[in-house]
């Protein structure tokens, strides 16, 4: 409309009612994106070091799998969950630990003893002893959490 | 260029002269209570919003029912807003449509040739009445649980059909699980369906029909 418009009993009302419609609009709108997108938004990471285990468990030259649990909240339900860590040491000083998490597309690998490899299930990723890529989709090697130990006692870094 | 669009999509459409009969036509001099039937669309718009959007949070399971309505209210950004909404929107449209219909009995704006507009409008009242008592039973709390336990009971009293009609209400003897699921479904598909199709219906008459004038002192 480049003209301009007189404002006429009908102009303002058509004009009114507009306006409120958008109000009206805007009032559901902004509240319903808000609402639906709002829980996705809320990260309660904080860095914690969970304690794996005693060290002497470690076998040498094998990844020795650990456990630890965490609780969770999602939505209304508060829940527990095992955490799977791989942990390598060579000399039975040094370690690494290991998520079991592929890095292809986040299905849970594990180790396959006579193979002497990490293989994941999905899409037949392989890695080798020290979580690097052998074959298959996964883009890099698996991740690896700090490590360090207390007392003859491992424990990794997690969250953050 | 927005006139641009309108006419390539009007020349296609036609949607203008669609707008001219649903939003331009001509209506005799009315008053104020004549606009209870758009309030009630209103608020009919607002249930539909706000409900469409609790669905994305609540779980019809007694086991999760009261809780996610509790996380609804509680945790959720704005959902304490969204749930007010509807809760408060329920009662409002059962008041509206009540004055609705007061206002077309007091008129006389049921008579000839508007008595098809007058059905749907009565079975329109049933359904949202039936939206009233399905969802009052959903958040699943003690009052929910207990009116919906002599909401059934009543429906159990007539001779003969009448524990029948209980134990299909309530999917068994008991209101359990079953209940609260059946409740859910009715509430948000066989409900909404009847509404959409019945208001369809009903807008189409009143357009058709045109709108009653307000009667005249000895006529």
């Amino acid at each position: 409309m480049s003209e301009p418009v007189k404002l006429s009993r009908r102009n303002f009302m058509q004009a009114a009612i507009w306006g409120f419609g958008g109000l009206i609009g805007i009032g559901f709108g902004v509240p319903a994106v808000a609402y639906v997108v709002g829980p996705s938004l809320i990260s309660k990471q904080t860095q914690a070091w969970m304690r794996l285990g005693s060290i002497s468990k470690v076998e040498v030259g094998t990844p020795t799998l650990f456990t630890y649990t965490v609780e969770i909240q999602t939505g209304w339900i508060a829940s527990t969950e095992e955490i799977s860590v791989y942990v390598l040491s060579t000399d039975g000083r040094t370690f690494i630990a290991m998520s079991n998490i592929c890095t292809h597309l986040g299905c849970h690998i594990r180790w396959i003893a006579e193979q002497k490899q990490f293989f994941c299930p999905c899409h037949n990723g392989v890695f080798d002893n020290a979580g690097n890529v052998v074959a298959g989709p996964p883009p890099r090697p698996l991740d690896r959490y700090d490590v360090k130990v207390e007392d003859g006692q491992l424990f990794v870094l997690v969250g953050g | 260029m927005i006139s641009k669009i309108n006419r390539w999509l009007d020349e296609r459409t036609s949607w203008h002269q669609i707008w001219e009969v649903i939003f331009l036509r001509k209506i005799p001099k009315v008053n104020w209570f004549y606009t209870l039937g758009s309030a009630s669309l209103f608020v009919a718009i607002n249930q539909a919003i706000t409900g469409i959007l609790l669905t994305i949070y609540y779980v019809p399971t007694p086991d999760h029912a009261y809780d996610s309505v509790q996380y609804i209210t509680t945790q959720v950004p704005l959902g304490w807003l969204i749930r007010g909404l509807h809760h408060w929107g329920a009662s409002v449209m059962i008041v509206l449509v009540v004055l609705h219909m007061l206002r077309v009995i007091l008129f006389g704006a049921y008579k000839f040739p508007r008595e098809v507009t007058w059905f749907t409008g009565v079975i329109l009242l049933l359904v949202v009445i039936g939206f009233g008592f399905t969802g009052y039973l959903l958040p699943w709390d003690q009052k929910s649980f207990w009116a919906t336990t002599v909401g059934t009971q009543i429906a159990g009293t007539p001779p003969l059909i009448g524990e029948y009609l209980l134990r299909i209400i309530r999917g068994g003897t008991e209101i359990s699980a079953v209940t609260l699921v059946r409740f859910f479904g009715t509430h948000v598909w066989v409900l909404p369906s009847l509404l959409l199709l019945l208001i369809g219906v009903h807008l189409f008459l009143v357009i058709r029909n045109g709108i009653s004038a307000t009667p005249k002192r000895g006529r």
